[in-house]
C-alpha cells in the first residue's frame, strides 16, 4: 500500500503545512501516514466493517479519530475538526473481507490550536512533521525530495528533524501552565480596534458546543444523496400527474393554434408603413403631398392633370434609353467578337491586362486589395493545411521512392513544377510576412503596435458612440408600442446606455493610458525589450504634444474615413438612383405602348364585333328556344300521341289471344271481363276442389304431426347416437361371450353419447316449448357480421354489446349530439405545430365536464418549442393510444 | 277561499309539471335504447372512463331527442271518443265521415267493380299510391292524394297479387303464369318465370327484394336491384299462399295448411322458426312494426296474438278473419266475409274490439290493408274496393327522410337513390337484427377447418422449435444433435395434427389412384393430352 503511494504527496503536505502553520488547524489523512506515522498494532478483536460502522454511529459521542482504534490518550482535544479529503477506499473499508486488513496511521492535529506551539517552527519555514518517528529510508526520501523542491542544504532539513526530536519531549504531555488557549492570544491585542468583535465571536462560539461528526462513508453520503435527488425528482414529476390524468381521460384533445394573430388584414399593415429608404421616402413625399391628397378626396380627374408630362421630357428620356440601349449592344457585340477569338498571346495579353487593371484597382481601393489579400491569405493557408503541392501525394511519393533520375522528361517536369507552386504559395506567404515584419522592425516596434491598439479602442469608442445616438428608435407600432413594452425598452436602453458609457470611459482610460506607454517606452524604449507589461502605471510623464499630435491624427483619419465613406454612400446612392430611374424607364416604356395599343385595339374593333356575336347569340337562343319549344312541344305531343295511341292500341292488339288454358289447380276460370258476365258472388264463394280436401283433412291430428316433424328436426340437428352393436361375428364365439353380451366401453360410449345428446336438447331454445321449432342452425353467411371475439379492450360480452346498443349516425340522434358522439379522440388541422405539454396549475379533484379541452395555448418561450417539439409528438403519439 | 282556489290551482300545475316530467322520462328512456351496463363490475379503468364518457353523451343525445320530439311529433293520433254508454265500435262510417274534415271524408269511398273482382290491394310504402288488382286481370294505380288514377289496364289473365317495389315507379303482379313487374305507364318491364307460379308477392324494401311464394310451396327471393336470384327454397310445407313479411326485421311468415307457421330468411334453407299456430290450415297472418307481435287466424275460428320473443301466445280469439293487418300504430283489421272489425290494445296487449264496418251483405272481402300515414283502411272485396276511416290508425307524424307521403318526383329520384346507397344484404336478415357487430356464440366444433389446423400447426412447429434445450455435457448438445432432437420435437407436435389434417380431407388417396388406374398403354401414350 505505501508503495503504491504517489512521490509527490509529501510535497503538498509541506506546502500545507507551511502555509496552514497560521491556522494551527491541520489534519492529515491516515494514506498519507503511510510513511512516517508510528505503526501500531490494532487491539481487539477484528469485527466486519459493517458492525464496525454501527458502532461509530452508536458511539459518536466518544472522540474518535475515524473508523479506525482510537489514538492515544494524549489527544485531549475535545472537538476534533477533520478535513475530508479522500473518500475511504474500498481495501479501508474491508468490503467484504475481499482486502487484507492493513494498520492505519494518522497523524493527529490540535484543531482548536491547543498544540499550537507545534506549529511554530513551520513559521520558520523548517520541517516540522511532527511523527516524524519513522524508518530511515522514508526519510531519505522526503529530505531528498524536500531538497529538491526548495533548493536549500540537507543539513537544514536533518538538523529540523533532530531540534524536533528533542523538542517533542515537553510538548506531549503538556506544559505546567496548560495549552494556550484563544483567551491567552485575545489577551494581546486587547486594545486593538477590532477586538471587541472577535471577542464576541469567539464568546458566541464558546458557547455553542462544538461537536462535529466524522464524514458519513462515500457509499452513504451517496446514498442519501440519491435519496435526496429521488424525492426532488419525485416532486417534481408528481406536478405533473393531474395534468396528466386530465389529459388522459379526455375523451377528445384538441390542438390548435392560437387564432389571435394581431395585426393581419392588408389595410392594418399598410397603415403601419413607414417610409424608410430614400426612394421610399420620396415616394411618400409624393403621395402623402396635399395636391395628391386634395385629388384623391375630390375625384380621379385631378389626378390625370397631376398625371402630365413634358412632351420634351418624355422626348429627353426616349433620347436617353436609345442611347444607352445602343450602347449595350455595342458592348454586347464587342463580347461576342472578343469571346470568339482563339489567339493564345491575345488572351494573355488581356489576362495582363486585367491583372494590371486590378493591380491599379487595388492601389485605389483600399477595400478591393483587402480582399485580395485575403483570397491570397487564405489560399496560403490552405496550402500550408494540405501541403498538396509537396511530395506528399502517393503519387510523388512512389516517383521520389523510384528515383528521379530514371524518371522521363515529362514527370520530372510535373514534380518540378508542383515543387515550384508549393515553394511560390509558402514563399509568398514568407514574403508578406517578412514585409510586415521587416516594417515592424524598421520602424518602432511597440509605438506600431500601440497605434494599431489605439486605433482598435478608437473605432469601439466611435462605435459606442454611434449605438449611443442611434438607440433612440422605438417602434411606435405593433407589439413593441404597448406601454409595458416600451416600458422594459427604455429600461434596456438605460442600461445599455449606462454600459456604453462606463465602456466610452474604460477606452478613454486605455488610449490614455496607452499615450502614456508610447511616451515611456519611447523614452526608454531600450529597457523595455521582452514582454509587454500592462499594470498600474509608475512613469507619469505626459507628453502632451505626441498626444496631441496622436489625437489630430486619429481625428484626421476618423474625418477622413467618415468624409469618405459618406462620399461613397453618396455616390452609391446616386448610382442606385439612377438605375432605378433606369430600370423604371426600360420597364415602363414598352408595356405601356403595348397597353396603349391594346386598348386602342379593343376601343376600335370589338364594337361590331361584339354587337354581331350578341345579336348572333340572340338569335341562336331564340331560335333554340323556340326550336327546343317547338320540339319539346312536339315530343310531348308526340309523347301524348304516342301514349294515347298505346292506350288505345293495348287492348285492341290481341283480342283473340284469349287464354284457354285454365289454372290447373283452381277451376276458375279467366273470364273476359267484357265479354261474359257471371255470377261473381257465387264463383267466389266455392272455393276449388284442393282447397275443400285440404280444408277437410288438414286438421286432423296436427299437433302428432308437429311433434314428428320436431323429432325429426332434432335428430337432425342433433343425431341420436347409433344402437352398439357388434360385428358379426366377433365376440360370439362361445357362449361365455354370448353371456357377456357387449363389452362394457361400448355400452359406457353410447350411454355418454345418449346423455350428450339429451343435454344438447336440453339447451335448446325451444326445449321449453312444445309446439314452436327453433333451429339451431348456424347461419355462414350471417356469421361474418358477427364478432368472431371479444374486441381488445372489452373483458365482458355484455359490455361490449351494450356499448354498441346506441347507434351514433346523424340519422338516429340530433343535431347537437352527433358530433360530439362522432368526434375523434385527437383534434388537430393540418399544419398546426404540436407544442409540447405545458404546466399548469390543475385541481386534481374537478370532475371535467366540457367536451372540449384545448391542449395548447401560447407559448411563453419560443426555445423551448424548437427543442422539444419531437417529445412533444410523443406525448401525443402517447395520448392517442 | 281564493286562497284554496290557488291552492288548488298550484296543486293542479304541479302535477301537470309531474305527468310532463313522466312522459319526458318515458320518452328519454325511449331514445336511450336500453340501459347501459354495470360500470362498476369494471376493472379496465380505462376503458370504464371511456365507456363513462360514453354513457354521458348518449344520455344527452337521449335527452336532446326527446326534447326535440315536441317539435318533430307535433300531431297527436286520432281517436273515437264514446259518451256515456257508447260504444266506438257501433259508430258506423257515415257519421264519422260527417264529423271529421273535409279532406279526410273525402277519402273515404266505396267503388263498385262487380266485373273483374274479387279485388287486392297494395300501398307505396309512403301510403299515397294505392295499387289494385282484380283477380280476372284489372290492374290499376291511383294516386290517393288527389284522388287520381294513374293507370289502369287489363292483363287477361288471373292476377293473384300485387305489390309495389320501393316506389310507385314499378310493381309486380303475380298472373296466371308467372310474376311480373310493371312500371307507373303500365309498360312490362319484366317477366319474372323463375319465380313460377307465384301466389303471393311480399317486397322487402330495405333489402331490395321481391319475395315470392308459388305453387309447390317454393319461395324466392330476388334481388330486383341486380336481377340476382338470391334464394330460391323448397319449403316442402305444401301450397300455401299466405305470406307476410315482418317489418322489423325482414324475416317473412308463412302460414301453412298444418296449421304452422314457419319464418324465412334467404340465407337459410330451413326455417329459422316453425311454430304450430292452428288446428287448421293457417288463413291470415300479420306483423305489429315492432316486429315482437304477430298476429295469426286460422281455419278453426281462432284469432291468436303470439309475443315473437317468448314464442307464446298472448290473447286468442274466437273469430274467423280472411286477412289481418296491423296498422301503423297497432290497430288490428281482420275481415270476415263481409264484416271488417278493427281491434285496438287497450294497454298491456290486451286487443278488444275498437271499430266494426259491414260492407254489403254479400261482399266477400279479401284483403284489408291499412294506408300508411294516414286513418284508412283499404279494403279489397269481390265487388270492387272501399276504404274507410279508422281514427288513430296511421302515424300522424312523417319523417321526410324515412317516408314522404307528399314527396316531389325529385325527392322520389333522392330517396331511390338513397336507398339504394343503403341496401342491406341479405344475410342480414335475422331473426334479432340487434346481433349484428355482437360476438359470435361460441359453439363446439366437431371438425375444424383446414385453415384452422393449418394455423394451428404452424403455431405448434413455431413453439416447438422455440423450446429451450438444456445444455448437456460429454458431446451431446452438439450442434448436429440439437438440430436433430429440435426436428424430433417438431415432428412430435406435428403429428396430431397432420392426422386431423388428413382426416379433414376425406379421400386423401383416391386420386393417386385414379392416376394409377388412368395410365395408358405405351403405344397410346404419346396421344395423351400432356403428359408432363
Amino acid at each position: 500500500m505505501a508503495g503504491t503511494k504517489p512521490r509527490g504527496k509529501p510535497k503538498p503536505k509541506y506546502k500545507a503545512l507551511s502555509t496552514g502553520g497560521t491556522n494551527g488547524k491541520k489534519s492529515v489523512t491516515g494514506r498519507g501516514a503511510g510513511k512516517g506515522g508510528e505503526r501500531r498494532e490494532r487491539h481487539g478483536p477484528r469485527l466486519p466493517t459493517a458492525l464496525r460502522r454501527e458502532l461509530d454511529a452508536l458511539g459518536t459521542g466518544s472522540s474518535r479519530g475515524s473508523d479506525e482504534d482510537e489514538e492515544a490518550g494524549s489527544d485531549a482535544g475535545g472537538g476534533d475538526v477533520y478535513e475530508y479529503e479522500e473518500g475511504v477506499p474500498e481495501e479501508e473499508a474491508g468490503k467484504n473481507g475481499r482486502y487484507d486488513a492493513v494498520e492505519k496511521y494518522e497523524y493527529e492535529f490540535d484543531s482548536d490550536g491547543s498544540n499550537a506551539d507545534e506549529n511554530i517552527p513551520s513559521d520558520e519555514g523548517e520541517d516540522m512533521e511532527e511523527g516524524d518517528a519513522g524508518e530511515g529510508e522514508d526519510e531519505e526520501k522526503q529530505i531528498r525530495i524536500l531538497q529538491e523542491t526548495t533548493g536549500m542544504p540537507r543539513e537544514a532539513f536533518d538538523g529540523g528533524k533532530r531540534k524536533k526530536q528533542s523538542l517533542e519531549l515537553p510538548f506531549h504531555p503538556g506544559v505546567g501552565d496548560g495549552p494556550v488557549t484563544i483567551h491567552d492570544l485575545l489577551n494581546n491585542i486587547q486594545d486593538k480596534p477590532g477586538y471587541s468583535k472577535i471577542r464576541k465571536r469567539v464568546q458566541q462560539q464558546e458557547k455553542k458546543p462544538m461537536v462535529v461528526q466524522p464524514p458519513l462513508p462515500k457509499m452513504e453520503r451517496e446514498k442519501l444523496e440519491r435519496s435526496v435527488v429521488y424525492q426532488e425528482s419525485r416532486k417534481e414529476v408528481t406536478k405533473w400527474e393531474p395534468i396528466v390524468k386530465r389529459n388522459r381521460e379526455a375523451p377528445t384533445l384538441y390542438f390548435e393554434n392560437d387564432v389571435n394573430l394581431g395585426v393581419n388584414t392588408v389595410g392594418a399593415i399598410a397603415s403601419e408603413f413607414k417610409p424608410r429608404t430614400e426612394f421610399e421616402k420620396k415616394m411618400a413625399e409624393i403621395i402623402q403631398s396635399t395636391e395628391m391628397m386634395e385629388a384623391h378626396k375630390n375625384d380621379g380627374a385631378k389626378i390625370l392633370e397631376l398625371n402630365k408630362i413634358d412632351v420634351e421630357d418624355v422626348r429627353e428620356r426616349q433620347n436617353r434609353l436609345a442611347k444607352m440601349r445602343s450602347l449595350l449592344f455595342r458592348h454586347e457585340m464587342k463580347a461576342k467578337r472578343v469571346k470568339k477569338i482563339k489567339s493564345r498571346t491575345y488572351h494573355r495579353m488581356l489576362k495582363k491586362d486585367k491583372l494590371k487593371a486590378s493591380s491599379a484597382d487595388f492601389e485605389a481601393d483600399p477595400e478591393a486589395a483587402k480582399d485580395y489579400a485575403m483570397k491570397q491569405e487564405f489560399k496560403r493557408a490552405e496550402e500550408r493545411m494540405r501541403l498538396k503541392h509537396k511530395n506528399t501525394s502517393k503519387w510523388a511519393k512512389r516517383i521520389l521512392k523510384r528515383g528521379l533520375d530514371i524518371q522521363d522528361e515529362g514527370t520530372r517536369a510535373a514534380i518540378t513544377s508542383q515543387l515550384q507552386q508549393n515553394a511560390l504559395l509558402t514563399r509568398k506567404m514568407n514574403s508578406t510576412k517578412d514585409d510586415s515584419s521587416s516594417s515592424e522592425e524598421s520602424s518602432d516596434d511597440d509605438e506600431d503596435d500601440n497605434e494599431s491598439e489605439a486605433k482598435i479602442l478608437n473605432r469601439g469608442k466611435e462605435k459606442i458612440l454611434k449605438i449611443l445616438g442611434d438607440n433612440n428608435e422605438i417602434p411606435t407600432s405593433g407589439v413593441f408600442s404597448l406601454p409595458f413594452m416600451e416600458r422594459a425598452m427604455k429600461k434596456h436602453e438605460e442600461a445599455t446606455y449606462e454600459e456604453a458609457r462606463v465602456a466610452l470611459e474604460e477606452y478613454d482610460e486605455s488610449l490614455r493610458k496607452l499615450e502614456d506607454d508610447n511616451t515611456e517606452e519611447n523614452v526608454d524604449s531600450v529597457k523595455v525589450s521582452g514582454k509587454r507589461t500592462f499594470g498600474p502605471v509608475k512613469n507619469t510623464k505626459k507628453e502632451t504634444n505626441k498626444r496631441q499630435k496622436l489625437d489630430d491624427a486619429d481625428k484626421n483619419s476618423d474625418s477622413e474615413y467618415e468624409s469618405d465613406s459618406a462620399q461613397h454612400l453618396d455616390n452609391n446612392e446616386v448610382n442606385k438612383a439612377d438605375d432605378i430611374q433606369l430600370g423604371t424607364a426600360l420597364l415602363d416604356d414598352e408595356p405601356q405602348d403595348d397597353l396603349f395599343n391594346s386598348i386602342d385595339n379593343i376601343i376600335k374593333n370589338p364594337g361590331p364585333k361584339t354587337i354581331f356575336e350578341v345579336g348572333m347569340l340572340a338569335d341562336n337562343s331564340w331560335k333554340k328556344f323556340n326550336s327546343s319549344k317547338g320540339n319539346g312541344g312536339s315530343s310531348i305531343n308526340g309523347d301524348t300521341n304516342k301514349s294515347r295511341v298505346n292506350a288505345t292500341s293495348m287492348p285492341d292488339q290481341k283480342p283473340k289471344q284469349l287464354d284457354h288454358n285454365s289454372d290447373s289447380d283452381s277451376e276458375e276460370d279467366m273470364v273476359e271481363g267484357l265479354l261474359t258476365i257471371s255470377d261473381t258472388r257465387e264463383n267466389y264463394k266455392i272455393p276449388s276442389q284442393a282447397d275443400l280436401i285440404r280444408q277437410a283433412f288438414a286438421g286432423d291430428d296436427v299437433e302428432a304431426e308437429f311433434e314428428k316433424d320436431k323429432m325429426e328436426v332434432l335428430n337432425e340437428e342433433n343425431p341420436e347416437p347409433e344402437k352398439p352393436a357388434l360385428v358379426p361375428g366377433w365376440g360370439q364365439w362361445t357362449d361365455i361371450q354370448q353371456k357377456k353380451g357387449l363389452p362394457s366401453w361400448m355400452v359406457k360410449e353410447h350411454e355418454n353419447a345418449k346423455r350428450k345428446r339429451e343435454e344438447a336438447l336440453k339447451r335448446r331454445k325451444d326445449a321449453k316449448f312444445k309446439h314452436v321449432i327453433i333451429s339451431e342452425h348456424v347461419d355462414k353467411k350471417a356469421e361474418k357480421l358477427l364478432a368472431s371475439n371479444l374486441p381488445f379492450p372489452y373483458t365482458s360480452k355484455d359490455v361490449y354489446e351494450q356499448s354498441i346498443r346506441m347507434p351514433i349516425g346523424p340519422d338516429f340522434n340530433p343535431a347537437i349530439s352527433v358530433s360530439a358522439l362522432n368526434r375523434p379522440a385527437i383534434v388537430k388541422k393540418p399544419g398546426v405545430v404540436i407544442k409540447p405539454i405545458q404546466y399548469e396549475e390543475v385541481d386534481p379533484h374537478e370532475k371535467p365536464d366540457e367536451p372540449k379541452r384545448v391542449i395548447q395555448r401560447a407559448v411563453p418561450n419560443p426555445n423551448v418549442k424548437k427543442t422539444s417539439a419531437k417529445q412533444a409528438k410523443g406525448i401525443a403519439s402517447n395520448k392517442r393510444k | 277561499m281564493p286562497g284554496a282556489k290557488s291552492a288548488t290551482d298550484q296543486k293542479a300545475m304541479e302535477v301537470g309539471e309531474k305527468e310532463a316530467m313522466d312522459e319526458m322520462e318515458k320518452k328519454v328512456h325511449k331514445y336511450s335504447r336500453g340501459q347501459a351496463a354495470n360500470l362498476g363490475a369494471l376493472r379496465d379503468k380505462k376503458l370504464k372512463g371511456q365507456l363513462a364518457a360514453r354513457e354521458k353523451l348518449y344520455g344527452h343525445s337521449a335527452k336532446a331527442a326527446a326534447q326535440a320530439e315536441k317539435w318533430f311529433l307535433p300531431t297527436e293520433r286520432g281517436y273515437l271518443e264514446p259518451e256515456g254508454l257508447e260504444k266506438t265500435y257501433r259508430f258506423q262510417q257515415d257519421s264519422i265521415v260527417q264529423e271529421v274534415d273535409i279532406l279526410s271524408s273525402r277519402k273515404a269511398f266505396d267503388m263498385i267493380l262487380p266485373l273483374l273482382g274479387p279485388y287486392t290491394i297494395g300501398y307505396t310504402t309512403n301510403g299515397r299510391y294505392m295499387l289494385v288488382g282484380g283477380r280476372k286481370g284489372h290492374l290499376a294505380m291511383m294516386d290517393m292524394l288527389n284522388m287520381e288514377l294513374i293507370k289502369e289496364f287489363q292483363v287477361r289473365e288471373t292476377v293473384r297479387d300485387v305489390a309495389f317495389l320501393h316506389n310507385e315507379q314499378l310493381f309486380a303482379v303475380a298472373q296466371k303464369k308467372y310474376a311480373y313487374i310493371y312500371d307507373r305507364d303500365g309498360k312490362e318491364i319484366h317477366c319474372i318465370k323463375e319465380h313460377g307460379k307465384s301466389l303471393k308477392l311480399q317486397f322487402l324494401e330495405k333489402h331490395f327484394l321481391l319475395a315470392s311464394i308459388n305453387s309447390f310451396g317454393q319461395l324466392h327471393y330476388q334481388d330486383i336491384s341486380t336481377g340476382e336470384m338470391v334464394a330460391n327454397i323448397r319449403t316442402g310445407l305444401g301450397r300455401t299462399d299466405v305470406m307476410r313479411v315482418n317489418p322489423y326485421n325482414a324475416v317473412l311468415g308463412l302460414g301453412h295448411a298444418g296449421g304452422k307457421v314457419t319464418m324465412w330468411k334467404p340465407t337459410c334453407v330451413k326455417p329459422l322458426v316453425t311454430m304450430l299456430c292452428h288446428h287448421g290450415p293457417v288463413t291470415a297472418i300479420a306483423f305489429d312494426r315492432g316486429g315482437h307481435l304477430m298476429a295469426t287466424a286460422g281455419v278453426d275460428r281462432k284469432i291468436k296474438l303470439w309475443d315473437l320473443r317468448k314464442y307464446e301466445v298472448i290473447n286468442s280469439y274466437a273469430a274467423r278473419a280472411e286477412s289481418l293487418d296491423f296498422s301503423q300504430k297497432g290497430l288490428l283489421a281482420c275481415s270476415n266475409g263481409s264484416q271488417v272489425e278493427i281491434f285496438r290494445d287497450t294497454g298491456s296487449q290486451d286487443y278488444k274490439i275498437y271499430m266494426k264496418h259491414r260492407m254489403v251483405k254479400g261482399y266477400q272481402v279479401g284483403t284489408v290493408l291499412f294506408r300508411p300515414y294516414e286513418d284508412i283502411l283499404g279494403i279489397g272485396h269481390s265487388m270492387g274496393l272501399s276504404s274507410i276511416l279508422v281514427p288513430g290508425s296511421g302515424e300522424p307524424n312523417f319523417d321526410t327522410f324515412v317516408e314522404n307521403p307528399i314527396e316531389t318526383s325529385k325527392q322520389r329520384r333522392e330517396k331511390e337513390v338513397q336507398s339504394l346507397l343503403s341496401k342491406l344484404q341479405p344475410e342480414t336478415i335475422m331473426l334479432n337484427p340487434n346481433m349484428i357487430a355482437t360476438v359470435r356464440p361460441s359453439r363446439k366444433k366437431e371438425k375444424k377447418t383446414k385453415k384452422e389446423i393449418e394455423d394451428e400447426m404452424e403455431d405448434a412447429v413455431e413453439a416447438a422449435k422455440n423450446t429451450e434445450m438444456k445444455k448437456k455435457t460429454k458431446g451431446r448438445s452438439k450442434a448436429s444433435k440439437r438440430a436433430k432432437k429440435r426436428e424430433e420435437e417438431v415432428l412430435k407436435a406435428k403429428r396430431h395434427l397432420m392426422e386431423q389434417y388428413k382426416e379433414n380431407d376425406g379421400r386423401p388417396d383416391k386420386k393417386q389412384r385414379v392416376s394409377d388406374e388412368v395410365e395408358l398403354p405405351k403405344a397410346l401414350q404419346r396421344f395423351a393430352k400432356s403428359r408432363q
